[in-house]
């Protein structure tokens, strides 16, 4: 394809690069021609001036303060956040990533220490939420004929008066699933709603909130505390 | 939504982008808060998540604090070659959910909104002198044209791939797309844009 002196082509091929619309061979073709030619590129150049401008046209929307802070774990500007803090990372991979293995083994021994009793056999799903040590803290249990959840602390959780637990069904993609709030109570049964136990769910998670919980419907606001495997037992 | 935030000055913005070049962080910081909701709203309106909007994000600023040298020979405005960056990583992204079979077919009311935009965009206040230009460029196009070049742009699509999600004969669409763009060159230029 001869293009010198061909200045309506020259403008066509130019604008449908920066547009995406020249594809496969005749894109390398052009990308080819552009290293010899500097017309070209200054007129490439222009297109992507021209053509970029529409990117405005979607409306500006603030990011999540997390997206700067993984920006700074990523030049390793901070001191890394622990690794446990998996919230914190901003690599939203970590939430799919999560060994599970160790935390569902923990979760069958507590069982049998835990709920050695006649109605057991009710309890359709067990976590054994363990903290960054891998020591056990809570363990949550869901019974799926009666449509409700236990949760029991069985670490000492030092809280404020102005502090709360709050407990997150996490799925493998997507957002964080709020399942309640603990106060001070070192038991409490909730409503267990659908999404809690969901196929996708793979792990339950604890944060450190503020009293009332995360202000943030989709997700903590202070650190996770807590985590552990979602084991379905019936 | 903060105007001079949605829309700052290049000569500011280059001067952050070359202090990013020389390893100053305050200007790299400065950088992302005046730049990084466009460029956001741009990555969310090609990926439509906002995880993978958020992954993107983080990608490309990183790419540009690496790269930030390599500005100056871009010869380009900072906030074009900027977008070019989001613009690529979020297609990549687009590209790879596509063979993985996980995107969903184009989001018709972002279409909806990309022509009433062009049209009448409320939002043309935040817009730099040069998008508002090309907005009042392609609000004098016909409504199809017009869809047709911004599904182009915003989504990654080879001229087949138009066809096909309207179903139009792959000729049509591109005597449309090569005759918009070349009414939008000969608008811009009479416009005095470059």
């Amino acid at each position: 394809m001869n293009l010198r002196g061909n200045e309506p082509l020259r403008e066509r091929l130019a604008s449908e690069y920066v547009l995406g619309t020249l594809r496969g061979g005749a894109r390398r073709r052009f990308e080819t021609l552009m290293q010899d030619d500097a017309a070209l590129r200054r007129t490439t150049r222009e297109w992507n001036e021209r053509l970029g401008a529409m990117a405005e046209f979607a409306p500006p929307v603030a990011p999540d303060k997390r997206v700067w802070r993984a920006i700074e774990a990523r030049l390793r500007w901070q001191a890394a956040v622990p690794r446990w803090q998996f919230w914190r990372h901003g690599s939203l991979a970590l939430w799919r990533t999560l060994g599970l293995a160790s935390s569902a083994l923990a979760a069958l021994l507590l069982v049998t220490v835990l709920f050695e009793r006649p109605d057991s056999a009710r309890m359709s799903d067990i976590a054994s939420l363990l903290d960054a040590q891998q020591r056990p803290a809570l363990v949550v249990t869901a019974d799926r004929t009666r449509g409700v959840m236990t949760v029991k602390v069985v670490a000492d959780v030092p809280l404020t008066s102005e502090q709360a637990l709050q407990l997150w069904a996490v799925p493998r993609a997507g957002k964080p699933r709020s399942l309640g709030v603990l106060g001070a109570n070192r038991e409490l049964t909730l409503p267990l709603p659908a999404n809690a136990i969901g196929a996708d769910v793979a792990l339950l998670a604890v944060s450190l909130e503020p009293k009332g919980g995360s202000a943030n419907p989709d997700g903590p606001s202070g650190p996770i505390l807590y985590k552990g495997g979602w084991v379905r037992l019936i | 939504m903060n105007t001079s935030a949605a829309h700052a000055d290049p000569a500011q913005l280059r001067a952050w982008l070359q202090g990013a070049a020389r390893r100053d962080r305050m200007a790299f910081r400065a950088l992302y808060d005046a730049s990084a909701p466009r460029l956001y709203g741009l990555a969310l309106r090609i990926l439509g998540r906002r995880e993978l909007a958020e992954e993107v994000l983080q990608e490309s600023f990183v790419a540009i604090w690496h790269h930030a040298v390599d500005y100056e020979s871009a010869l380009s405005a900072p906030m074009t070659w900027m977008t070019a960056i989001v613009r690529n990583r979020a297609f990549d992204v687009l590209r790879r959910r596509r063979s993985e079979g996980e995107d969903d077919a184009i989001d018709s009311d972002a279409l909806a909104s990309l022509a009433d935009l062009a049209a009448t965009p409320p939002e043309r206040l935040q817009m730099s002198s040069d998008a508002q230009a090309l907005a009042d460029c392609m609000a004098a196009l016909e409504a199809r044209h017009r869809e047709v070049v911004g599904m182009a742009f915003f989504h990654d699509l080879s001229y087949n791939d138009v066809a096909n999600q309207l179903t139009l004969p792959l000729g049509t669409v591109k005597t449309w797309i090569r005759r918009s763009l070349a009414r939008l060159h000969a608008c811009l230029s009479a416009r005095g844009v470059a």
